[in-house]
């Protein structure tokens, strides 16, 4: 099999070496991590930042009648426990890198609740507002929004802080909506994701604003069966038009990008209709130039990760690209200072060798339809084991430049980047396109990064992958890489609890690996009722 | 120069103890432990509300 150098951390890192004194019984933890002075100082005056983002917020009126409205804003009251989740044992750059990009996504999503609820009909009822609203969906490239000034035409993803964000910083954040889908004879054998967002609108629990919405097929069934609920409700009851767009699964092939194409014009021509504003090139290829640089961050810093001492891993380099790649697109200047900072910190901690964890003995990459969201797996996977998450399967996205001078031949070209962007959104882009993009650009990555294991999610209740179980397994002994399944149910922790996740790394690791854990005491911890 | 340096003493205190009430807070993580005591109360009151469902 093949084996990497095994990596010593020279000197034991500041404040205290495990991190098992936090964990408690019950829904929250016993105290925050002792990190030394310095550090434990930042992460202090980050929680006071993170009251500050919060406190802004409700300090508006309407945001409290949002508040006691919406079920899913109680969700909101555990941000810092859900940061909290993502800093387990870090210090240094990686623990500033982790806060500066999930502050920022925390921000993000902040503001996106305070647009839903200044022209939600049942809240702020901001109709001139409202009117200029354009709804997409939380799973959704919105590059068909790049030639539209946000300020002018907002997009509002309305499903990622009433759905995905919620379920950041309280796994059971969206059981309650399970059990409505469920009620009204919905099956539950689909991704707990798209059924929950179903859930939501049965519940009549989302914002209704805008003056259309534009929904794309994401990659399952639960994602069809979802939006079909969604948009009959929007269109029938609160009659706000919706685009369907189409994009085609098969997306490596060449013959679709006209067809796809097309349909990012027809978007943009509904959009155009329904908002009475124009299109504007100068506005795109403004964007356009941002999308291509956050690019070029994001391949640096997945060569830093190429290194012996890699330094942005983990759910928030996902969260993070998540946001920026697809969420913002380009729309939002901010993201080009945040990623220059992040690539900043990720150099100097190179340049000094920092570690996560005293000893990294493998290296891994993170594989399939990921919860690590919900919990703190992939954090805990390099303090209990010294396994180094270099990237996942989310995070793996395009790394071409699109066409960024306005031209006449670019203007046809945009429309094709556009359309290569939507088929190569997060999730799609290797779920579905054949079987390159799942199973062998998975060992490319593997020889790049010069990963010897492979953690394969397996989602229970996604059907994109289950067929592919046998050759994964069948390749991976080929090639001499370990492969460690590891079930979920995503957003469902009641089918797979935290530890019931962990246990299977446990036992592989002990079985498998013959290895003994770096910190034996966190090997199980009590956190299953934790939010 | 009495009066400024009364001023700048009682900053300093009002400062030092906001700090020390405010660390406390975050190092024995009160404020997710106050969270957790509203949170039932809260569920309640989402519990009793109205909705439309509607398929």
């Amino acid at each position: 099999m093949k084996t990497v150098e095994k990596i010593v951390c020279p000197t034991p890192k500041a404040g205290e070496q495990s991190c098992s004194g936090i964990y408690g019984k019950g829904k929250v933890r016993k105290r925050r991590e002792w990190r030394g002075v310095k550090d434990t100082f930042y992460d202090y005056t980050r929680w006071l930042y993170l009251l500050g983002v919060i406190g802004k917020f409700i300090i508006k009126p309407r945001n409290i009648k949002g508040f006691f409205r919406y079920r899913w804003m109680m969700n909101y009251l555990f941000v810092p426990h859900g940061m909290d989740k993502f800093t387990i044992g870090l210090r240094d750059e990686a623990l500033r890198m982790t806060h500066i990009a999930m502050n920022y996504v925390i921000a993000d999503v902040t503001q996106a609740i305070d647009n839903c609820f200044r022209g939600d009909r049942r809240v702020g009822n901001d109709k001139a507002y409202s009117d200029r609203c354009v709804i997409t969906d939380e799973n959704s490239m919105t590059c068909f929004m790049m030639g539209f000034d946000p300020k002018v035409v907002p997009a509002i993803l309305r499903e990622v802080p009433t759905m995905f964000a919620g379920n950041i910083f309280n796994q059971f954040s969206v059981t309650h909506y399970l059990d409505v889908a469920q009620e009204h004879g919905l099956p539950g054998d689909v991704c707990p994701m798209p059924e929950a967002e179903a859930g939501i609108s049965i519940d009549d629990d989302f914002c209704v604003l805008g003056c259309c919405a534009v929904q794309n097929n994401t990659t399952c069934d639960g994602s069809l069966m979802g939006n079909g609920i969604i948009a009959k409700r929007l269109e029938r009851e609160y009659g706000i038009p919706t685009f369907q767009l189409a994009a085609p699964l098969r997306h490596k092939e060449d013959d679709v990008l006209e067809y796809a194409a097309q349909n990012i014009k027809d978007a943009i021509a509904f959009i155009e209709k329904h908002t009475g504003v124009a299109w504007s090139w100068d506005t795109y290829f403004a964007a356009a130039k941002r999308v291509n640089d956050a690019t070029r961050k994001r391949v640096a810093q997945l060569e830093i990760n190429c290194t012996n001492y890699p330094q942005f891993v983990g759910a928030v380099f996902s969260l993070y690209n998540d946001t920026n790649y697809m969420g913002n697109c380009g729309r939002n200047e901010e993201f080009c200072r945040k990623d220059k900072k992040l690539l900043a910190l990720a150099e100097r901690g190179l340049a000094a060798k920092h570690m996560m964890a005293r000893e990294y003995r493998h290296r891994c990459i993170v594989w399939g339809v990921q919860p690590q969201y919900l919990i703190d797996m992939l954090y805990w996977l390099v303090q209990c084991w010294g396994v180094v998450p270099l990237t996942d399967m989310l995070s793996m996205v395009n790394t071409d430049m699109i066409a960024e001078e306005d031209t006449p031949e670019n203007r046809e070209q945009a429309y094709r980047d556009m359309a290569m962007l939507n088929m190569e959104m997060i999730m799609r882009n290797h779920t579905h396109g054949g079987y390159k993009v799942l199973v062998d650009e998975l060992w490319e990555i593997c020889e790049k990064m010069n990963a010897d294991m492979v953690m394969m999610w397996e989602h229970m209740s996604c059907k994109a992958l289950t067929g592919m179980h046998g050759m994964f397994e069948e390749q991976a002994r080929e090639r001499g890489i370990h492969i460690m399944w590891v079930s979920h149910d995503l957003c469902d922790p009641r089918v797979f609890t935290r530890q019931a996740i962990r246990d299977q790394v446990n036992l592989y690791m002990r079985t498998v690996m013959r290895e003994e854990p770096l910190d034996p005491a966190i090997e199980v911890i009590d956190d299953n009722e934790a939010w | 120069m009495n009066k400024l340096l009364k001023f700048c003493l009682s900053l300093v205190g009002i400062v030092l103890g906001l700090f020390v009430v405010t660390f406390t807070v975050y190092f024995f993580n009160l404020d997710m432990k106050l969270t957790s005591a509203v949170a039932p109360l809260l569920q309640k009151w989402y519990d009793h509300m109205e909705h439309n469902q509607y398929l």
